[in-house]
């Protein structure tokens, strides 16, 4: 039986407080840092200051002399280990095996090329610095384009090229719909390399059990079951005797969902050295080292009619992979992503895309929330209002031309939007944030000498990262989760789950969707995660995908468990099941209150009366679930209202309205929460944020005083509206909503800055919107 | 390593201990003493995870050594709740939704403690300025400032009574 429809009651949809917060606010959390076990020892690595060089000699003879140095260890110490590779099973994309500690060649600023375990992490970095490493330095490259070309200096020379991947795909009449265009218009963005930056690096400990072979691996990882099935394979200790535990994670946004080289080579330490290990990543390290994300190089082209319908278009991706492609499914990850969104929300007929993913000397890239759609749709936002203006319409009359209406559409590139509210959400945001009034002021303030800007940034978000909505995406891979749901013999509830909070309130949003179908208090449940010997087996949390299928499979589970209680309960009152309900934890008989049951009394029942049991049926009242819900995709609006400041060109951020459409909502503040917190990324990734590589691939922006976060007074007043177009698709109509403000956010705010100063903007190519870019742009505009 | 004997008071409670010369003071405050809810998210005194109370004032913990600390009197986040109640400002990031991960929470819970202990009425931008030195990832900010100024509304109507 399948639940169609999660009831809303008391639980499901209520802006419930989260469960999970007295630890944090108290100090009592504890994260991955915070885990002290006797006898630990500390690891520091000792990294690459090369983009691009061959490793000539290490000498770890000072390092090792050291007093409290226990070993030094470098890539010939770790042969044993296989090198990292992805495992995508896409045709024509080359391997980059990555050795976990360099070998031969270090290839990014940051790349671990030795490991020192010591007494305490002091002497762990005294004795870092002691290792000596001769290199050669080779000619670097950290411009894709400039990767491709034939005398560019390879990384991988057994490739014979830094291209990994390359191939166009044509979908729909093209030719026609060029050749039937009243106007071709063409675009370039390059899209800036931004990072996930979660205020928690990363880091793991490695605790090894020579009597039992058994090794607990806990990582700040946000796929604990994932990582231990790469931990055996990589380390050859079979599954059953690794046991992974991801702790409090402080932030992760996708970075923290790849398979570290870190965290292969401190996991074989723990079990060569015998004794506990520890690494904790500094800043620099998680700059450096730690994935980066959504640099592109994206050209398109469009076929316009003269009223403004968009007949065709073409694209050409280009990825900047970094030095290795395995992480996160491949350099891939980017311009395969943003190819299959490019459409978006539009009705586009025909579409030809080249997707190209290239390695450059600079670190290799990664998920980040809303991978490869954000570039995509920036380019495609920010290139719909040129063809506006060009064609003297508003952006938003544009907009509203293209839309898709009804539902289900499949896209020219195979996506099925189940359902959305595309002109709603539109028309929505446009009312909140005052658009016509805006529009007036906008022109008084020109003729000021004054540059008041207006961004729309219209999207839908692919969720419930499933199986089908993986193949639509482009990335083959079977993606599911399992929830097991128990009454224990007091009546209270517990549910464990394969996806991971790190911030996203799990144990708050998923005991509403247990007690709601368990009629009983959420004070009653309690929801276990991050251990794979406490939580079933499952993909883990990313891809906003768990309050689709952690919702859905905990649904399931709780509705099964549910059922066994009314089959105790109905023999314990000598009535149907059928005529049972459950609220507040009391199991009684509907129109007769009087005759009923606590839930402490059937569960007790279940599990210690045998007469209450029929035949084959089990004591226990506990069931698992697994859930691989269909593809279901959100969508929503965000526009920004910006000022410039014509003689700084520095951008004031005024208002973001923000009308999001997630169907069912299982705890509307949470909602909000993941919308504020991913808009104000995406601030900080239009304005601010970049990693910024020179020519010899070194890296500049490597602490928090050159790679600049949003802080409190950047981030301006967020207004948050809610549309609910309950998805027809997947389990209680829930579509997911973690990266729709990444996604979207950056598009919108800089939409809003090149209004501001159009037709100046037209000549700005990359991002982020410096001060010093857009008073260029203005500057050339001035003189031209 | 120079080691240099100490005495400070930590939540209330009086310390006497031998630190090595060069520990900073989050580090004693983590490894010694076991109070970890003072986070390191930057190790170079941007991002505010470790601000700690020292005489009331927001300070890094990660930027002093713990040396320096000697006759301080400090509080960390594990000092702020009273038994069971936790501090009108950790109450009101709860009911606010003011965190999501929690790493940067104790660090922005302590340094608006400090803002509304200077000033208990704080204008919107005058609790944006003060939680500017303070990094969060996860938030966006808006709930922690409404935070703030529900927990200065619940002081002031606190003192008022």
């Amino acid at each position: 039986m399948t639940l169609q429809i999660l009831p809303r009651g008391k639980w499901v949809g209520a802006r419930v407080k989260r469960v999970e917060d007295p630890r944090f606010l108290t100090g009592e959390a504890r994260y991955l840092a915070d885990i002290q076990i006797p006898g630990t020892v500390h690891a520091a690595f000792v990294r690459s200051p090369y983009g691009h060089a061959r490793i000539r000699r290490i000498e770890t003879s000072a390092a090792e002399a050291l007093p409290g140095v226990i070993a030094v260890y470098t890539a010939e110490d770790v042969a044993a280990l296989p090198p990292l590779a992805s495992g995508l099973p896409i045709e024509g994309l080359k391997p980059t095996p990555q050795s976990v500690l360099a070998k031969d060649k270090v290839r990014f600023v940051g790349e671990a090329v030795a490991v020192v375990v010591a007494e305490n992490r002091y002497i762990a970095e005294d004795a870092a610095e002691l290792v000596e490493v001769e290199y050669e330095p080779l000619p670097a490259v950290t411009h894709a384009e400039r990767a491709m070309a034939a005398d560019a200096p390879i990384l991988h020379e057994d490739l014979g090229t830094n291209v990994v991947y390359q191939k166009v795909t044509t979908l729909g009449d093209v030719e026609g719909a060029f050749a039937q265009a009243d106007r071709v218009f063409r675009r370039r963005f390059h899209t800036n390399r931004f990072v996930a930056s979660p205020m928690e690096t990363r880091g793991c400990l490695s605790v090894y059990e020579r009597a039992s072979g058994q090794l607990t691996f806990y990582s700040s990882t946000q796929m604990p079951h994932m990582l231990r099935l790469f931990l055996s394979l990589f380390l050859g200790i079979p599954e059953h005797k690794v046991r992974v535990i991801s702790p409090e994670v402080g932030g992760g946004f996708g970075q923290k969902m790849t398979i570290y080289p870190e965290e292969v080579v401190i996991a074989y330490l723990g079990k060569v050295l015998g004794r506990p290990v520890k690494w904790v990543e500094d800043r620099w390290e998680n700059l450096a080292a730690a994935t980066h994300a959504k640099e592109q190089i994206i050209e398109l082209e469009a076929a316009v009619r003269a009223d403004g319908k968009v007949l065709g278009m073409k694209a050409r991706l280009i990825g900047d992979g970094g030095a290795y492609s395995f992480n996160t499914a491949s350099a891939l990850i980017e311009p395969l992503a943003a190819a299959g969104i490019v459409p978006g929300v539009y009705d586009i007929a025909a579409y030809q895309h080249e997707v190209i993913a290239v390695c450059t000397n600079k670190a290799p890239v990664g998920a980040f929330r809303a991978v490869g759609w954000t570039a995509a749709q920036t380019a495609r936002e920010l290139f719909f209002d040129e063809i506006a203006r060009e064609l003297g319409l508003d952006p938003a009359e544009f907009r509203r031309r293209n839309l898709i209406s009804e539902f289900p559409h499949t896209t020219v590139t195979g996506m099925v939007y189940d359902s959305g509210s595309y002109r709603e959400s539109l028309e929505r945001a446009l009312q909140l944030v005052g658009y016509d009034e805006l529009r007036r002021r906008q022109a008084e303030l020109r003729q000021q000498g004054r540059y008041l800007g207006i961004g729309i940034s219209l999207y839908v978000e692919p969720t419930a990262w499933g199986s089908e909505i993986a193949l639509q995406a482009g990335f083959p891979f079977p993606s599911h989760d399992n929830a097991t749901v128990t009454i224990d013999p007091t009546g209270k509830v517990r549910v464990a789950v394969s996806v991971h909070s790190h911030g996203q309130g799990h144990e708050t949003t998923l005991a509403q969707v247990a007690a709601e179908i368990l009629g009983v208090s959420i004070d009653d449940v309690i929801v276990e995660h991050g251990d794979t010997e406490r939580a079933p087996w499952g993909m883990g949390t990313y891809a906003s995908r768990s309050a689709v299928i952690g919702g859905g499979m905990v649904a399931l589970a709780a509705q099964e468990v549910r059922e066994k209680v009314l089959r105790v309960a109905s023999r314990l009152l000598e009535v149907a099941p059928e005529d049972l309900e459950i609220q507040d934890g009391t199991v009684f008989v509907r129109g007769a209150p009087d005759r009923s049951l606590s839930m402490f009394q059937v569960a007790f029942a279940a599990y210690l009366d045998g007469r209450v049991r029929a035949e084959g049926e089990e004591p226990l009242l506990s069931a698992t679930k697994f859930y691989d819900p269909r593809a279901t995709y959100s969508n929503g609006c965000i526009v920004t209202v910006c000022e410039v400041d014509g003689e700084t060109g520095l951008v004031r951020l005024d208002k973001i309205v923000a009308v999001e459409d997630c169907g069912t909502m299982l705890n509307p503040m949470i909602v909000e929460g993941q919308v504020m917190g991913a808009i104000a990324q995406g601030i900080g990734g239009a304005l601010y944020e970049a990693m910024v590589y020179d020519e010899n691939g070194q890296l500049l922006t490597d602490s928090f005083v050159t790679y600049a976060l949003p802080t409190a007074t950047e981030v301006p007043e967020l207004v948050i509206d809610h549309l609910e177009t309950p998805s027809p698709v997947t389990i209680g109509g829930i579509k997911g909503i973690g990266e729709g403000g990444l996604l979207a956010s950056p598009a919108s705010v800089a939409g809003a800055v090149l209004d501001a100063i159009w037709p100046a903007g037209r000549a700005i190519e990359e991002l982020p919107l410096t001060p010093e870019r857009v008073l260029g742009a203005l500057q050339k505009q001035g003189g031209a | 390593m120079q080691r240099v004997p100490i005495t400070l008071t930590v939540n209330g409670r009086s310390i006497s201990a031998e630190v090595e010369a060069r520990m900073t003071l989050a580090d004693f405050l983590r490894e010694q003493l076991g109070l970890t809810g003072t986070k390191l998210g930057c190790e170079h005194g941007v991002c505010g995870s470790c601000t700690v109370l020292w005489d009331g004032a927001a300070v890094r913990s990660c930027l002093v050594l713990a040396a320096q600390a000697d006759g301080a009197n400090l509080t960390t986040i594990e000092g702020l709740a009273t038994g069971e109640a936790m501090h009108p400002v950790q109450q009101a990031f709860w009911e606010h939704h003011g965190l999501q991960c929690g790493f940067c929470t104790p660090g922005m819970v302590l340094t608006a403690v400090a803002l509304l202990e200077e000033n208990p009425a704080p204008s919107e931008e005058e609790i944006r300025e003060a939680l500017s030195g303070n990094l969060c990832r996860c938030t966006g900010y808006q709930n922690i400032v409404r935070a703030v100024r529900a927990a200065a509304e619940q002081m002031q109507a606190g003192r008022g009574s």
